[in-house]
């Protein structure tokens, strides 16, 4: 007699990825609504219609409606739509073409492990070609300027939230040409420049690293890695960053490309999910900065 | 005939990372030519660079002989100023001045002309000195015979 924890866990283990993956995409939508005034309902009670009911998901039509309403949002936003949205309308997409296919679950693999190696390879090559990434001004601006990361930068580059106010003050400040430095501009700390550096040098590491072992052929060494790099990565950076709808949509398609008899990396999958989950609702930088 | 079938059919299994390489080199060629900003258009730039459009600003001004007054973007156009500075290509930007020049007209105060201009934010290596650059300039000539 197992307990129905166990139950959940064993049909989980059992089911196959693809349906894994679709029903981890449809609780992503409902955690994080996305869309305007008229999409976002749409999608939401499509997600939730599709997570209720199995025969729903299995409907190419749903997901052809699914995609129809991504693709608008994204179309009719340009050029304002964000990353997330336009990932999510190609992953959409390759759920409807799964569907359809007799191959369903190895086209969506494809898909699933394509989409993170592209998404990962163009994310390194804009660091790479960007005129303030790899000297540091990327982070040091983000760091000082976004409110949201103002706790881990209290707590990582021990600044208090004076300091912070006056360098937002400083970043902030109206100009309309060039600026040159003033004696009066505060000096930055050599700690946040160490972050600052830090975080540029690892972010890019572990973001070509991703994109490396997602396009290498799946049987090769370098391919191995990839699962453990992007489960690594998504607990790293959106315990930070937050973007969880985002992370949501990677660990997704990670389920996607991850061979049904690798149990506890399915499981890993599901254990960073939550994680992704309970940190972006539990404001723990912000409690830990007291 | 087969081929052909063949060939479609691995096409469209592959349309979703097709479509998104294809979206993200447009990205980079309209970044490199346009300004678009990093961050958007579907090319995977975001946390890159500090150039994200909602740090950019735009000046409007209003024209006639004798002096030039900045007009304040009203509300209604908020999403054509977000796209404006998000991508400020020559035809969007003047696009974005006609809708001004039409939503902020008096008929008992004309114009000869609007002109806009949009700035991306710099930032001095090693101070982090403010500065804005300018990356395009437009001016409309509001009547007909204007040179």
């Amino acid at each position: 007699m197992k307990s129905p924890f166990g139950r959940l866990l064993r049909e989980i283990d059992e089911a196959p990825r693809a349906d894994l993956a679709r029903r981890l995409t449809l609780v992503a939508l409902l955690l994080h609504p996305v869309g305007g005034a008229w999409t976002r309902p749409a999608i939401a009670l499509c997600a939730a219609a599709g997570l209720l009911f199995e025969t729903v998901r299995r409907q190419p039509s749903f997901w052809a409606a699914l995609f129809a309403l991504a693709a608008w949002r994204v179309l009719g936003a340009w050029p304002l739509g964000d990353n997330h949205a336009w990932l999510l309308a190609y992953w959409l997409l390759a759920l409807l073409l799964a569907t359809r296919a007799r191959d369903g679950d190895a086209r969506l693999a494809w898909n699933g492990r394509m989409l993170i190696g592209l998404v990962f390879a163009f994310a390194t090559l804009w660091k790479l070609i960007a005129p303030d990434y790899l000297d540091g001004r990327f982070f040091l601006v983000t760091l000082i300027d976004d409110a949201r990361l103002e706790a881990f930068t209290q707590l990582a580059a021990g600044l208090d939230g004076g300091e912070i106010s006056a360098l937002r003050d400083l970043v902030r400040e109206h100009t309309d040409g060039i600026r040159p430095p003033a004696a009066s501009d505060p000096e930055l700390p050599a700690r946040l420049l160490g972050l600052a550096g830090a975080l540029t040098l690892s972010l890019l590491a572990l973001e070509s690293a991703v994109a490396v072992s997602f396009l290498a052929p799946v049987a090769s060494r370098l391919a191995r890695a990839r699962h453990a790099l992007l489960l690594g990565f998504c607990a790293a950076v959106y315990a930070l960053a937050p973007v969880e709808g985002f992370a949501w949509l990677l660990l997704s398609m990670g389920v996607a490309s991850c061979e049904t008899t690798r149990i506890r990396t399915r499981r890993a999958y599901l254990l960073v999910f939550a994680f992704v989950l309970l940190a972006s609702r539990w404001p723990w930088l912000r409690a830990l900065a007291g | 005939m087969a081929t052909f079938r063949a060939v479609t059919a691995s096409t469209l299994a592959r349309l979703p990372a097709l479509l998104l390489v294809a979206v993200a080199l447009v990205q980079l060629w309209l970044v490199r030519t346009q300004h678009l900003s990093a961050w958007s258009g579907g090319g995977f730039g975001m946390f890159s660079t500090a150039d994200v459009w909602a740090r950019r600003h735009l000046h409007a001004f209003e024209i006639a002989p004798g002096f030039r007054r900045e007009i304040e973007v009203p509300e209604s156009l908020r999403e054509a100023l977000r796209g404006a500075l998000a991508l400020p290509s020559e035809s969007r930007v003047r696009d974005f001045a006609l809708q001004l020049a039409d939503v902020t007209a008096e008929a008992d105060a004309p114009r000869d002309a609007v002109s806009v201009i949009v700035y991306a934010p710099r930032f001095e290596p090693g101070t982090l000195a403010p500065s804005a650059e300018p990356l395009r300039a437009v001016r409309v000539d509001l009547r007909g015979d204007a040179p």
